[in-house]
């Protein structure tokens, strides 16, 4: 029996479409893994069925009845509970005040009934009391758990609502073996009482482990369900990559090959950190070296951690031959390193001002200007925005009027006044839009020519295999495996990405 | 660095557990301070009198500060709470005065104060949760309109409270000062309110708007009833100020609402939401209160009592942020 149904449903934001064609089905009783690359849509289609993101277009069914799911609240009306991948959790509550946050438990109308809170909650910690850790407790405040407690108390909040419809979205990321063990044996005792599960994760082994059927859904379109007892994660990868198995895209010029004829401009090795440990690796310069692998597995925490935001805890780097020790941003410029980050709004762009003070603060930085000239500082900052293509009207226009994919442009060209050794590249194009795109691999393409070494850090598989002369693939941490010349293809980016780690 | 003695350690942790619980440690800290200051310049300023006297000229910013720390919970701001102090003061002086100021055409008139301070909240809510405006600049606004309503009633300051009302909130029952049954009222409130969902929701909102409503939690709703609460509050605020001053003046609470705020930052309270406590913002109203005597009591000349009570409550602030940061390490 169908317990929910999507069917055709679609979300967009702004020009960026986030699910293009969502369809799943599940039934009362099954756990439903849905697996799919980063961006392609998971999160949104769960968001729709949670009712925290309302679709632009298609159809929710619960019990072959369509319903429109207007609010979180309506969801948890309509019996659906979620966990949400990152966490909904009040810092400063308590345990049991957070799970059961949505539907506190009243006396009187107007007060909360203390010992009913306490006592609901104490029985679902219950649940995991041998794996939790003696400090989570129905009064601990949030703030002082660990981070796989908290995802614990998460998955406690999802339970306590005690929904027929259960969703997790990646639930198991922070925890460790005997955890997801027990959490799994949960599962399957909510499965028996005949509940619907649907459950998120990137991890094969787990999806082996507990799916009854998965769906693999790609680039927001959703390409079809099978049992897992007849699939395997092979197969599962191949529907995941689909037909774009060819790798890099005709229309781009294959990478350089320079790469063995530079010198060695970056060693870094035995780099830990937060987020990261050990973690050893080398660019030449005139080559693109790219960081593959799933979402947040320590990528962008190398990168920022050569740029010295925060440092690295421990490890040796070496620029050129020479050591080198970034304890500040303002080190790592001193020293040529250049980072341009994909978050514009928090690492890129200096909101309200122009144009012109956009792109100069490297220079007068590394030139220690102390008075601004504007005529003489447009004359420098003209050629480096020609050089990515930027569209603006003036110099003196605020950086707000120009689109996403120009103000990255803007940022970018804030390094080419003064060129750097190494530029980092921390998914430089999240969120612009494609001609935006192809205008800045043309340009890093054009630099790595010049002889930059280049890392690029990016959630988009296509604009590494498109682009990197090397991918270094990240699990949990660290490089899991290094791909180069005929390797690189989108199947052994998976591969490597999705092991078990 | 690396062998720092565990004993020290020990000890700041439960320090830090113990502000955990009891964030207007500092606060009340602080409070005992000044008042064995102010017992060391006028030892008289120890005595029941002088205390009664204290506690009755701030219960009002007292009850200010409890208000705003309802609104500061859900990480909003009311700038508005003196306005609407101004007005429900006008309000009830002007009904009294027409109901002729017997004992029940008191009682009538501050149950019309709570409409009006309930409303006023309301107003607030609406613009800042409903219509999402800035809550800084939307109440700021919204005070200036309150303060226009004010000035319609009452055009100018003087008109006298009956004197059944202020012979009240002065007088004493059964030996013991009225506003110290004021007070206990306060107490047996506050830790009812403490109790309530509301606050608990209040404080959700606060840590987090999204992960708040990703709960299911009515955050607009739950937004408008922490303004509903303060514009209540800033109305028995109202009442306390007409009896210490036993008059009606369009413009009294003005010069309170940023008093009201600071008072919340003292008693521990997170300007950012989700965290702090009513207690410590009733007690760093005391503190202000105790900082304005002791200025007195220190002999100040008084041009420069502005200069003073403003270093003290800078100084109060950064011992209180201090003390905060040593127990959160």
């Amino acid at each position: 029996m169908t317990k929910l149904k999507l069917s055709g449903v679609s979300k967009a934001y702004g020009a960026t479409m986030a699910l293009r064609r969502g369809d799943l089905e599940i039934e009362a009783g099954e756990v439903h893994v849905l697996i799919g690359a980063n961006g392609s849509g998971k999160s949104t289609l769960c968001k729709i069925v949670a009712g925290s993101v309302r679709p632009d277009h298609g159809e929710v069914l619960i019990d072959d009845t369509p319903v429109t799911v207007s609010g979180p609240r309506a969801a948890q009306a309509l019996g659906i509970g979620i966990f949400y991948q990152e966490l909904s959790l009040a810092e400063h509550r308590s345990v049991a005040e957070n799970i059961l946050m949505p539907d506190l438990p009243r006396e009187g109308g107007v007060f909360i009934d203390r010992q009913a809170l306490v006592e609901k909650a104490a029985r679902v910690i219950a649940l995991f009391s041998k794996v939790a850790g003696a400090e989570l407790t129905a009064e601990t405040p949030i703030g002082r758990l660990r981070a796989d407690q908290r995802q614990l108390v998460e998955i406690m909040k999802a339970l306590a609502s005690e929904a027929p419809v259960l969703i997790f979205d990646e639930p198991t990321s922070a925890l460790d073996r005997a955890q997801v063990d027990r959490f799994f044996e949960i599962l399957r005792d909510l499965k028996s009482e005949g509940r619907s599960i649907v459950f998120i994760s990137h991890r094969m082994d787990e999806i082996f482990a507990i799916g009854d059927r998965v769906t693999v859904i790609r680039d927001g379109e959703t390409v079809g369900t099978a049992k897992i007892a007849d699939t395997s994660p092979e197969k599962v990868i191949r529907m995941m990559v689909g037909e774009q198995e060819g790798l890099a895209a005709p229309q781009s010029a294959p990478p350089a090959t320079a790469a063995a004829a530079g010198s060695v401009a970056l060693v870094v090795a035995g780099f830990s950190g937060q987020g990261f440990s050990d973690v050893s690796f080398d660019v030449a310069r005139g080559e693109i070296l790219g960081f593959g692998g799933l979402h947040g597995q320590g990528q962008s925490a190398v990168l920022r951690a050569l740029f010295g935001a925060p440092p690295a805890l421990s490890g040796s780097v070496a620029l050129g031959g020479a050591a080198l020790r970034t304890t500040s941003p303002r080190g790592a410029i001193a020293s040529g390193l250049a980072y341009v980050s994909g978050d514009r709004g928090r690492d890129g762009v200096i909101s309200g001002r122009p144009i012109l003070e956009n792109v100069t603060p490297i220079h007068a930085l590394r030139n220690r200007l102390w008075l601004a000239r504007p005529g003489q500082l447009a004359q420098k900052a003209l050629p480096a925005l020609k050089a990515l293509n930027t569209k603006f009207a003036g110099l003196s226009h605020s950086i707000g009027s120009l689109s996403g994919g120009n103000q990255q442009k803007v940022v970018i060209a804030r390094w080419l006044i003064d060129r750097p050794d190494v530029l980092l590249l921390d998914d430089p194009t999240k969120g612009i839009d494609l001609s935006a795109k192809a205008d800045l691999f043309a340009l890093i393409r054009k630099l790595a020519e010049d002889g930059l070494a280049i890392i690029l850090y990016s959630s988009e598989d296509a604009e590494l295999l498109n682009n990197a002369d090397r991918i270094l693939v990240f699990n949990g941490g660290s490089v899991s495996r290094e791909l180069g010349g005929a390797d690189r293809t989108r199947y052994n980016l998976y591969h490597a990405a999705y092991e078990a780690a | 660095m690396a062998n720092a003695s565990p004993v020290t350690m020990g000890n700041q942790s439960r320090f830090g557990a113990l502000l955990g619980r009891f964030p207007f440690l500092p606060a009340l800290i602080i409070l005992i301070v000044l008042l064995v200051l102010n017992g060391l310049f006028e030892p008289n300023s120890l005595s029941f009198r002088s205390l009664t006297g204290l506690v009755r000229t701030y219960m009002a910013l007292m009850l200010l500060a409890v208000a705003q720390t309802y609104v500061v919970y859900a990480a909003d701001i009311d700038l508005s709470v003196g306005a609407i102090a101004s007005l429900v003061n006008v309000t009830i002086i002007v009904l009294m005065q027409h109901l002729g100021g017997g004992g029940l055409s008191v009682m009538a008139a501050l149950g019309v104060g709570v409409l009006v301070g309930l409303a006023c909240g309301l107003v607030n809510g609406l613009v800042v949760a409903a219509l999402r405006l800035q809550a800084i600049v939307a109440t700021f606004a919204t005070s200036i309109f309150f303060t226009g309503l004010a000035l319609t009633i009452l055009p100018v300051a003087g008109m006298p409270a009956p004197a059944a009302f202020w012979r009240t909130y002065g007088g004493s029952f059964l030996g013991i000062p009225f506003v110290f049954y004021c007070a206990a009222g306060l107490a047996i409130l506050l830790y009812l309110l403490a109790r309530s969902r509301l606050a608990t929701q209040l404080l959700a909102v606060g840590d987090g708007q999204q992960a708040a409503f990703q709960s299911g939690l009515p955050v607009t709703a739950i937004r408008i009833g922490g303004y509903a609460l303060c514009g209540v509050f800033a109305a028995l605020a109202a009442f306390c100020i007409t009896g210490d001053t036993a008059s009606g003046d369009p413009l009294v609470g003005a010069k309170m609402t940023l008093f009201s705020v600071a008072a919340v930052v003292l008693g521990g309270s997170a300007l950012s939401g989700g965290f702090g406590t009513v207690v410590g913002s009733v007690i760093a109203a005391l503190i202000i209160g105790l900082i304005n005597a002791l200025v007195f009591f220190a002999g100040t000349p008084s041009h420069w009592q502005n200069f003073v009570q403003g270093l003290a409550i800078l100084a109060a602030l950064m011992v209180g942020i201090l003390v905060s940061r040593r127990g959160r390490r």
